[in-house]
């Protein structure tokens, strides 16, 4: 192999900053150069003993002092540049102007700038008098009232004529509408009214149908639970009777067999019987 | 080392730059809160001196704060933050170059200063004396690191400790990929050797790894 790395770039190696592929050559090449290896090995052994050095510690000084005045002189500032400068300029327009001989005035509520001669003012001619304008004025109020009273008369007129023709209108309309109005209520009336006495007389025959199948049924129940009634009551009675007849039947009988004993007793034994009936 | 705070903040952290790039005070103060810890560790292993990592850190956010405003990517700002940090360095070790006498004072007193930091910082080991271990073990790496030529230090604490990728060291010193690389690769070659010679095995580390 003829690769040989030169110092440099065993020294990138030491310190890990080579690329991968260049660490790669490096280290094929220090397997085999072994006194290469041990070299590179002593001098990391240096390395190892060179950081047993520790920093010193330090306190920095606190403030850092300023030794340059920072603070800018008022007539470098922007603002004061450009205040001159508008200043400036307006001086140098006014004095230009003055030179040239212009001339500013401000008059009759004009502001005029004029060059080399002011103009003479367009004068006004003051030749009515108080009076005349008076006149005028009382001759324009006039003709101004005729014409407002014209024009109030004509549109007074209008306006009266179009109140009678929607008057006449709506009076008409209205009258028919009423007309109209009334000959329905009439007839609804009668027909209502007549609904109204067909749907009661419907009812009250319903109700009487109904109300007397009613009765009938309920009297008919009545004959029939008085029926059963009476029933009931003649086997009540027919019980008792019968129930009284055997009494009467038994206490016959009692009798009967009392008289045969007596009569036994009597024949068989006349005087023992005698006696007996004596004490009874 | 590579998931530090910043990097996760980072990831969060484009609204927060680009506020700070508008001139918003509050993003930038944030900004160097996030970033002055690194900032400084990477100075302070850089010179093993408190007083110059704090000098650099210093700078390096001033710098900062005047220049936020012109960085045209976003995504780029930690590496040109680097490059601030690092420009400060190499400025700070010409200064050093150029007057000996600091340069050879300024071992004592800066490790007095470290040991103190530590004797705060390390609340998190409890025993004392695997503490006194960590220390003599940090101060002893610390000197080797101190061997390495200046480039090859940038790139390897820039790499061991600050976490970046080849590219954005690359980006940070404005050289190619491979010279950081190869920079690196002659870095770990050199602390090898010097970890060698001073006798500091791997079994010597073994109980703090």
């Amino acid at each position: 192999m003829n690769y040989k790395p030169d110092e440099g770039t065993l020294m990138a190696y030491l310190y890990g900053e080579l690329d991968a592929a260049e660490t790669e050559k490096v280290e094929q090449y220090l397997q085999q150069q072994p006194q290469m290896r041990e070299q590179l090995q002593q001098m990391n052994n240096v390395r190892k003993a060179l950081s047993s050095l520790n920093d010193v510690e330090v306190i920095a000084p606190p403030v850092f002092v300023d030794h340059e005045q920072h603070s800018i002189p008022f007539w470098k500032a922007g603002y004061f540049k450009i205040t001159m400068g508008i200043a400036a300029s307006f001086l140098f327009l006014l004095v230009a102007a003055r030179l040239i001989g212009p001339e500013v005035t401000y008059s009759h509520g004009e502001l005029r700038i004029s060059f080399n001669d002011a103009p003479k003012n367009p004068v006004v001619e003051q030749s009515l008098t108080a009076n005349e304008v008076q006149q005028m004025i009382n001759t324009s109020l006039v003709k101004n009232n005729e014409t407002i009273a014209t024009n109030w008369e004509e549109s007074n007129q209008k306006i009266q004529e179009s109140l009678n023709k929607n008057l006449t209108t709506n009076s008409a309309r209205i009258d028919k509408l009423i007309s109209v109005a009334s000959l329905a209520s009439q007839d609804q009336v009668r027909t209502f009214v007549s609904g109204l006495q067909e749907e009661n007389l419907k009812l009250m025959q319903d109700y009487f149908k109904l109300s007397s199948k009613d009765q009938q049924v309920y009297v008919e129940s009545l004959l029939v639970d008085f029926t059963k009634y009476l029933n009931e009551q003649r086997k009540q009675d027919l019980i008792l009777f019968q129930a009284r007849m055997n009494n009467i039947e038994k206490n016959t009988d009692q009798f009967k067999q009392e008289t045969e004993q007596i009569l036994a007793s009597i024949i068989s034994n006349p005087e023992g019987t005698v006696r007996k009936v004596n004490n009874y | 080392m590579a998931e530090t705070l910043p990097d996760i903040v980072m990831m969060h952290a484009d609204a927060l730059l680009e506020r700070a790039r508008q001139g918003d005070k509050n993003a930038q103060g944030k900004l160097v809160q996030v970033w002055y810890k690194r900032i400084y560790n990477f100075a302070y292993k850089f010179f093993y001196d408190h007083d110059l990592a704090m000098e650099v850190s210093q700078k390096t956010f001033i710098s900062m704060h005047r220049n936020l405003a012109g960085l045209q990517e976003v995504t780029r700002f930690k590496s040109w933050l680097y490059t601030i940090a690092v420009n400060y360095c190499r400025e700070e070790l010409r200064k050093r170059k150029a007057s000996r006498s600091v340069s050879l004072n300024d071992f004592s007193p800066g490790e007095s200063e470290v040991s103190y930091t530590w004797e705060t910082s390390s609340g998190k080991m409890d025993n004392p004396e695997k503490q006194l271990r960590q220390t003599e073990l940090s101060d002893l790496l610390q000197q080797c690191l101190m061997e390495l030529s200046a480039e090859q230090r940038e790139v390897v604490i820039m790499k061991e400790y600050e976490g970046l990728k080849f590219r954005e060291i690359a980006e940070a010193l404005q050289i190619s990929e491979n010279t950081v690389k190869s920079r690196m690769y002659y870095g770990l070659d050199g602390l090898k050797k010097i970890l060698e010679k001073k006798q500091i095995t791997k079994e010597a580390l073994g109980y703090e790894l």
